[in-house]
C-alpha cells in the first residue's frame, strides 16, 4: 500500500504542523533562469494569438518596405533640388507624400492591433495563472506567502503588459528592418554597407555586454516588488492584532528594510537601462561620421561618380535606419528586461504541478451515495517522521452522526484534510461507498462532501450571493429558507440593504459568529451527502447554537455528517464519539458508553465542569 | 498631485543633474546636423578633405561629451525617481499603519496593495523619464526650431502651420484618455482582490468545487480590465498616425521650400538636408511630448490614488497623557456605537464597571456586540459615551500607553509569517527565551511547540495554516501574556481549545496572572462561571451584572445559557 508515497510534488510537502528545515515562504526561488526559455515561452504566448499577430507583421513588413523606400526618394529629392527639372522634383516630393500617408494607415492598423494583441496575450496569461492557480493543491497556498503570489498576477504581468505593446513590434519590425536596409544598403554600394556595419558590431557587443549586468538587477527588483507586495498583504490582512500590540512600528521598520533594498536595487537596473540609451547614441553618432568621412573622401575623389552627395544623405538615413530598431529596443530594454523578469515569476507558477487527479471513475454516481466511508489503517504526516495518523481505521455507516473529540492539534482537521483529499494518506485507504476515494475524481468527490471551517470564508460579496455560493443557481426563496434555518434571516432582516448587503473584507459588518452562521447557511444550501462540520460553530453563542439545533438536526437527517467540536453540547447527540489520541482512535462509543468508561472523553466531560471548582 | 510630487523635494540636489547633464546630451545631439552641413558643404562640396577631418575631430568630441552627459544624467535620474519611489512608498506605507480600524475598511486589501506597489511604481517610472525626457525633449524642439530657423527663416511658415495641429491633437489625446486611465487602476483592484479572496479561501472553493465559478468570476474581472485597457490604447492608437502625418508632411514641406530656396536664392543643399533632420528631429520630439502626457494623465491619475490614501486622517486620533497608574475601575458611561458608517447601533448605552484585578466575562447571543465592546475599550473605534480609566478618558490616554497596557488575544489568530518564536515576541520585543517560554507554558502552548523539531523557531506557513486552531489561539495567547500587561482582554480566544486544554489554561493563569484585569468575552459557560464579574449583553444593551451565582438566579437569559450547556451534566 505504498502506492502513494512518493506521488506528490515537492511543494506539497506541508509544513504542518511541525515545520522543520523547509523553508519555503522563506527562500523563494534565487536561482537564476534561462532568459531565452522565457522569451520564447512569451513570445509563443503572443503567437498564439494568429489573427493580430500576423496582421502586425503583414503591415509591419509593408511600413518597413516603405521605410527602406522613403529615404532613397527623399534623397532623389535633394539630388533633384539643384536640377532644372520642377517637375520631376515635385513629381518626387508627391510620391513622398502618398507613400507617407499609407505608412500613417498602416502605423494606424498596427497600433490597434497591437494593442488588442497586448491585451489578449495579457488577459490569457493572466487567466491561465488564475485558474492554473485555482487547481494547485492546498499545500502551495499554505507554502507560499500571499502577497507573492498576488503580486505575480498584477504587477508582474503589468510590466508584461507595458512591454508587449511597444516590444513585439519594436522587434519584429526591427528583424525586417535590418535584413530589408541591409539588402538595400549592399546593392546601393557594398563599401559603406561595410562602413555602417561597424556600428552594427559595436551596438551588438555593447548591448550584450549591458545585459549581462543586468539580468543581475531586474528579477531581483521584481522579486523584492513581490516580497513588499506580501508585507502590505500580511499587514492589512492582520491588521488587527498590528493595532492591538502597537506593532506599526514594527511593521514599518519591516517594510523600510525591504524598500530599502528594492531602491538600491532599483537603482542599479535602472542606471544600466538607462545607460542603453546614450550607449546607442554614441554609437549611432560615431556610425554618422564614418559614413560622412568615408563617403566624403569617395565622393570627393570619384568627383561624385561612384558616390553621390544623395547617396551620402541616403546612407546617413540607412545607417540611422540601421541603429535605430535595435536603438529603440535599447531604450525599451529595462522595460523589456522587467517584463521577462516578470514572465519568469509567472512562468514559475505554471509550471508548478496541478493538483494530481488520477481518479477515472466518471461513472460514480454521487448524487445517490449512501455516505459510508471507511478509513483503513491510515497513515499520514505533514513533515516525514512525524505521523499525525497512524493506524487510523474508523467505519462510518451512511447516515451516521460522528463526533470527532481529542486534545488540540491531535489530527482532527487532518481526518478532514484526507478525507476531501487536501492532502493525500501515504498509507492504508479511504473508501467512500465501497470506492476507494483515489478512483474518484476530486470534483466529484468534494462536490459530495460540504465542510463548514472554523475560519469563516467570507467573499466581498452580497450576503445573498455569499450563502448561494457553490450553488448559484438557487433561488431567493431557497437562500431564505437556507438563511432561516442557520438563524441568518433573523439579524440579515435588520440591516437596511437584507441580503443586499455587501459584506465587507475585514468584515467590520458583521461578527465572527454572524459569519460562521453565514457559511452553514452555505452549506445548508449546497445539501452536501456528507457533511463536516470543523469547529463551525465556535463562535456562535450557544443559545443561538440552540436556536439552530433544530436546522443542524434536520441538515444532518439522512446524511453522514463529522462534527469537531470542542462543546460537549454540539457533540452529545452524536451516534458516535471518537477520540482521537496519538494518531489512532482511542476510544469510541455514544455520550453514555463513553461516560461510563470513565477513560478520555469521562476526563475531556469532567473538564467543562472544572470551572466549577476552581 | 502635489501631494505625490513633494516627495522629490529632498533629493532635489540629486534631480536636479539629471536635466543638467540631459541639457549636455540634447546640446551634442543638436549639433550634429550642423557638423554634417559643415562637412558636406565646406569638405565635400568644395573639395575640402582637411575640413571634413577636422570637423569629423569635433564633432567626436561632442559626441563624446554628449555620452557622458546621458550616462550621468540617466544615474543622476535613477537615483532620484528610486528614492523618490522608496520614500513614498515608506511615507504611504506609515499612512496605513496608523489608520484607524475602520479606515482599512474604506479600501480593501487588494486595492491597498496595488497603491502601495503598481501605482507608486507608475508615478516613479513618471518622475523618472520626467528628469531626463522633459528637458531633453523641449530641447530638442526648441532647439530644433532655433536651428532651422537660422537656417532659413521661410521654414518657420511650416511650423507656423503644423504646431498647433499637433498640440489639439496632444490635447484631445489626453481629454480622452484621462479618466480611463484611474478606471484601469481601480479594475486592476477587483483583479488583485479575487485573487487574493482565492488564495486565501483555497480550502472552501475546492471543497465546494468552485474554481469553475472562480475561474469565471476572475476572468470577468480580467475581461473588464484588459477592456479598459485596450480602450485607452485604441484611442493613442488612432491619434498617434495623425500626428504622424503631420510630420511628414511637415518633411515635404520642408523639402519643397528647400528646393524653391535652392533655386531662386542659391540656398545650399547641405542647409536643406540639414533642415529635414532638424524638422524630423522637432516633430519627433512633439510626438514624444504626446506620449509624455499620455504618461503623465496615467501617473496622475496614480498619484491620485496614493494621495487618497496620504490624505487620510487617523479617525482615533491619540492622546497625550499616559496610561494612569493605580484606578479601581473601568467604567463605561452610556456607551453607543454603530459601526462607520452605518446607523444601526451595534451598542446603546451601556453602563458598566469593571473593577480592576478581576475577571469580568461577557457573555451573550452572536451579534449581540461583545466583541465590539472589547474592540471600544481597546480603542479600535471611538464612541459615544465615555470609557474611563479611573478617572482618565480613554480619549485623553495616548494609543500607544493605553495598547501597551492592554493585551488584546483576537477572536481570529492572525500569524504573521515568520517562527514561533517571532511570532510570540510581537508582544514584546527584547523578550528573552525564559520569557517566551515561560508565556508559552501559561498559555498551554509550551508542550505542543517543544514536540516541533525545531521547536520555538518552527516556521509558521502562511497565515499560520500549518497550525491547527487551537495551536494558533494558544500562540496568540502567548503573544498576549509576553507583554505582561495590566489588563487582558480575551475575544473568544479559547474557542478552539479543548475542554481540559482551557482548563489548564485558566488554572495557569489564576496561578500567575494575580493582579491583572481579564475581561473576556465566551461562549462556553465552563469559561466564564469562575470569574469574578459576569455581564450578560443582549440586542446591544447590558441585560444582567454579577457572579455566577447572583445570576443564575436573578437573569433569565444567563438561566438559558447555562441550560443550554449544561442541563444535562446537572442531570447526571
Amino acid at each position: 500500500m505504498d502506492k502513494r508515497t512518493n506521488k506528490r510534488d515537492p511543494v506539497t510537502v506541508n509544513l504542518r504542523p511541525g515545520g522543520g528545515p523547509n523553508h519555503m515562504a522563506r527562500v523563494m526561488g534565487e536561482k537564476p533562469k534561462n532568459s531565452k526559455t522565457t522569451l520564447i515561452r512569451l513570445m509563443k504566448y503572443i503567437g498564439s494569438n494568429k489573427k493580430y499577430f500576423f496582421t502586425i507583421v503583414a503591415i509591419i513588413c509593408l511600413s518597413s518596405a516603405i521605410s527602406i523606400v522613403a529615404p532613397l526618394i527623399q534623397g532623389k529629392a535633394i539630388d533633384t533640388m539643384e536640377s532644372e527639372n520642377v517637375k520631376l522634383f515635385f513629381a518626387i516630393l508627391f510620391t513622398l507624400g502618398g507613400i507617407y500617408l499609407t505608412q500613417s494607415l498602416s502605423t494606424f492598423i498596427q497600433s490597434i492591433s497591437a494593442a488588442k494583441l497586448t491585451q489578449a496575450t495579457v488577459r490569457k496569461m493572466r487567466d491561465d495563472l488564475f485558474s492554473h492557480i485555482s487547481y494547485l493543491s492546498i499545500g502551495y497556498t499554505d507554502n507560499h506567502r500571499h502577497g507573492d503570489i498576488m503580486s505575480r498576477m498584477t504587477n508582474d504581468i503589468e510590466s508584461i503588459s507595458n512591454t508587449v505593446s511597444t516590444s513585439v513590434a519594436t522587434i519584429i519590425s526591427g528583424v525586417i528592418m535590418l535584413t530589408g536596409t541591409l539588402t538595400v544598403m549592399l546593392v546601393k554600394s557594398p563599401l559603406l554597407t561595410a562602413v555602417s556595419m561597424i556600428s552594427v558590431i559595436l551596438t551588438l557587443s555593447s548591448s550584450f555586454f549591458l545585459t549581462k549586468y543586468m539580468r543581475k538587477y531586474f528579477p531581483k527588483q521584481q522579486r523584492l516588488l513581490g516580497a513588499l507586495n506580501s508585507h502590505v498583504e500580511e499587514t492589512v490582512g492582520g491588521y488587527n492584532t498590528i493595532v492591538a500590540y502597537t506593532r506599526e512600528e514594527n511593521a514599518r521598520k519591516n517594510f523600510s528594510k525591504t524598500n530599502k533594498e528594492l531602491q538600491k536595487i532599483g537603482v542599479l537596473a535602472q542606471i544600466f537601462g538607462g545607460v542603453m540609451g546614450p550607449f546607442m547614441n554614441v554609437i549611432g553618432n560615431i556610425g554618422f561620421l564614418l559614413i560622412a568621412i568615408v563617403g566624403g573622401k569617395i565622393a570627393l575623389e570619384s568627383n561624385q561618380e561612384i558616390i553621390t552627395l544623395g547617396m551620402i544623405s541616403t546612407f546617413i538615413t540607412y545607417s540611422r535606419q540601421f541603429s535605430r530598431p535595435i536603438n529603440e529596443i535599447a531604450q525599451q530594454y529595462a522595460q523589456i528586461q522587467t517584463a521577462l523578469a516578470g514572465a519568469e515569476r509567472v512562468f514559475e507558477i505554471l509550471d508548478v504541478e496541478k493538483e494530481e487527479d488520477e481518479g477515472t471513475d466518471t461513472e460514480f454516481d454521487v448524487e445517490n451515495i449512501k455516505g459510508e466511508i471507511e478509513f483503513n489503517n491510515v497513515e499520514f504526516s505533514y513533515v516525514p517522521d512525524k505521523k499525525v495518523l497512524d493506524g487510523f481505521t474508523l467505519h462510518v455507516k451512511p447516515g451516521e452522526k460522528i463526533a470527532i473529540v481529542g486534545a488540540t492539534g491531535s489530527g482532527k482537521t487532518t481526518v478532514v484534510n484526507l478525507l476531501t483529499r487536501f492532502y493525500d494518506i501515504q498509507k492504508g485507504e479511504i473508501i467512500l461507498d465501497g470506492k476507494d476515494i483515489f478512483t474518484l475524481p476530486k470534483a466529484t468527490l468534494r462536490s459530495a462532501i460540504g465542510i463548514v471551517l472554523q475560519d469563516s470564508v467570507i467573499f466581498s460579496d452580497t450576503i445573498e450571493n455569499n450563502i448561494r455560493y457553490g450553488k448559484e443557481k438557487s433561488t431567493k426563496e431557497e437562500i431564505i429558507s437556507a438563511a432561516k434555518m442557520a438563524g441568518v434571516d433573523s439579524f440579515v432582516k435588520k440591516l437596511p440593504d437584507g441580503y443586499k448587503t455587501v459584506l465587507a473584507e475585514s468584515g467590520a459588518n458583521l461578527s465572527q459568529g454572524q459569519r460562521q452562521l453565514i457559511c452553514i447557511a452555505r452549506a445548508i444550501l449546497n445539501d452536501p451527502k456528507i457533511l463536516i462540520l470543523d469547529e463551525a460553530t465556535s463562535n456562535i453563542d450557544t443559545r443561538t447554537e440552540m436556536n439552530i439545533q433544530k436546522a443542524m438536526i434536520a441538515l444532518m437527517k439522512n446524511r453522514t455528517s463529522l462534527i469537531i467540536a470542542h462543546r460537549l453540547s454540539t457533540i452529545r447527540d452524536a451516534d458516535k464519539i471518537i477520540v482521537i489520541s496519538n494518531g489512532k482512535i482511542a476510544e469510541i462509543g455514544n455520550h453514555e458508553e463513553l461516560l461510563a468508561k470513565q477513560g478520555h472523553y469521562y476526563t475531556l466531560y469532567q473538564n467543562q465542569f472544572a470551572g466549577l471548582k476552581t | 498631485m502635489k501631494k505625490v510630487l513633494k516627495f522629490l523635494k529632498p533629493y532635489w540636489f540629486i534631480a536636479i543633474w539629471a536635466p543638467i547633464f540631459m541639457i549636455i546630451e540634447v546640446l551634442a545631439d543638436l549639433l550634429q546636423p550642423r557638423f554634417l552641413s559643415t562637412i558636406v558643404t565646406n569638405g565635400i562640396e568644395a573639395g575640402n578633405m582637411n575640413v571634413i577631418y577636422s570637423t569629423g575631430i569635433k564633432m567626436l568630441i561632442v559626441v563624446a561629451i554628449g555620452f557622458s552627459g546621458g550616462v550621468l544624467s540617466a544615474v543622476f535620474a535613477s537615483i532620484a525617481s528610486q528614492r523618490f519611489g522608496c520614500s513614498l512608498r515608506e511615507a504611504a506605507f506609515n499612512k496605513v499603519t496608523s489608520f484607524s480600524i475602520e479606515q482599512t475598511d474604506k479600501f480593501s486589501t487588494g486595492s491597498l496593495i496595488t497603491r502601495l506597489t503598481s501605482d507608486i511604481t507608475a508615478a516613479q517610472d513618471f518622475v523618472s523619464m520626467g528628469l531626463r525626457m522633459v528637458v531633453r525633449v523641449c530641447m530638442q524642439f526648441v532647439g530644433g526650431i532655433v536651428m532651422i530657423l537660422t537656417l532659413n527663416v521661410k521654414f518657420g511658415i511650416v511650423f507656423a502651420c503644423a504646431l498647433p495641429l499637433q498640440i489639439l491633437l496632444i490635447v484631445i489625446m489626453v481629454r480622452m484618455t484621462a479618466p480611463l486611465f484611474s478606471v484601469v487602476q481601480d479594475k486592476l483592484d477587483n483583479v488583485n482582490s479575487v485573487v487574493r479572496e482565492n488564495v486565501v479561501g483555497a480550502r472552501v472553493v475546492k471543497s465546494f468545487t468552485t474554481e469553475e465559478y472562480e475561474i469565471n468570476r476572475f476572468k470577468e474581472a480580467n475581461n473588464s480590465l484588459t477592456e479598459k485597457t485596450y480602450r485607452v490604447q485604441k484611442i493613442i492608437g488612432i491619434l498617434n498616425p495623425f500626428i504622424m502625418i503631420i510630420m511628414n508632411l511637415s518633411v515635404i514641406a520642408i523639402l519643397s521650400i528647400g528646393g524653391y530656396e535652392v533655386r531662386v536664392s542659391g540656398m545650399e543643399v547641405g542647409d536643406a538636408m540639414a533642415a529635414v533632420t532638424y524638422v524630423t528631429q522637432i516633430l519627433m520630439s512633439v510626438m514624444i511630448i504626446g506620449n509624455m502626457f499620455q504618461n503623465l494623465t496615467k501617473a496622475k491619475a496614480c498619484m491620485g490614488r496614493i494621495a487618497e490614501i496620504l490624505e487620510v486622517e487617523p479617525a482615533v486620533k491619540t492622546g497625550e497623557k499616559n496610561f494612569p497608574k493605580d484606578f479601581d475601575y473601568i467604567t463605561l458611561k452610556n456607551v453607543s456605537f454603530a459601526y462607520p458608517p452605518s446607523e444601526e447601533k451595534i451598542l446603546e448605552d451601556i453602563n458598566l464597571k469593571i473593577p480592576v484585578g478581576k475577571t469580568t466575562a461577557i457573555l451573550g447571543a452572536t451579534g449581540s456586540g461583545k466583541s465590539t465592546l472589547l474592540k471600544l475599550i481597546c480603542r479600535f473605534y471611538d464612541c459615544n459615551g465615555e470609557i474611563l480609566f479611573g478617572d482618565e478618558e480613554i480619549k485623553n490616554i495616548s494609543l500607544d500607553s493605553l495598547r501597551e497596557n492592554i493585551s488584546f488575544v483576537l477572536q481570529k489568530s492572525e500569524l504573521f509569517t515568520g517562527t514561533i518564536s517571532e511570532n510570540i515576541k510581537q508582544g514584546k520585543d527584547n523578550a528573552t527565551d525564559e520569557e517566551i517560554e515561560n508565556a508559552s507554558k501559561i498559555a498551554q502552548a509550551h508542550e505542543f511547540i517543544s514536540g516541533f523539531a525545531n521547536g520555538y523557531e518552527t516556521f509558521v506557513a502562511e497565515k499560520g495554516a500549518s497550525l491547527s486552531g487551537g495551536q494558533k489561539q494558544r500562540i496568540s495567547i502567548a503573544r498576549g501574556l509576553i507583554k505582561k500587561p495590566k489588563i487582558l482582554v480575551f475575544d473568544d480566544a479559547t474557542s478552539a481549545l479543548d475542554l481540559s486544554t482551557e482548563a489548564a489554561l485558566r488554572k495557569a493563569m489564576n496561578e500567575n496572572l494575580e493582579g491583572v484585569t481579564v475581561i473576556m468575552v465566551a461562549q462556553r459557560i465552563a469559561s466564564v462561571m469562575s470569574a469574578d464579574n459576569i455581564a450578560v449583553i443582549d440586542d446591544g444593551k447590558i441585560a444582567a451584572f454579577g457572579n455566577h451565582e447572583t445570576l443564575i438566579k436573578t437573569s433569565d437569559i444567563y438561566k438559558d445559557i447555562y441550560n443550554s450547556q449544561m442541563k444535562e451534566g446537572d442531570d447526571r
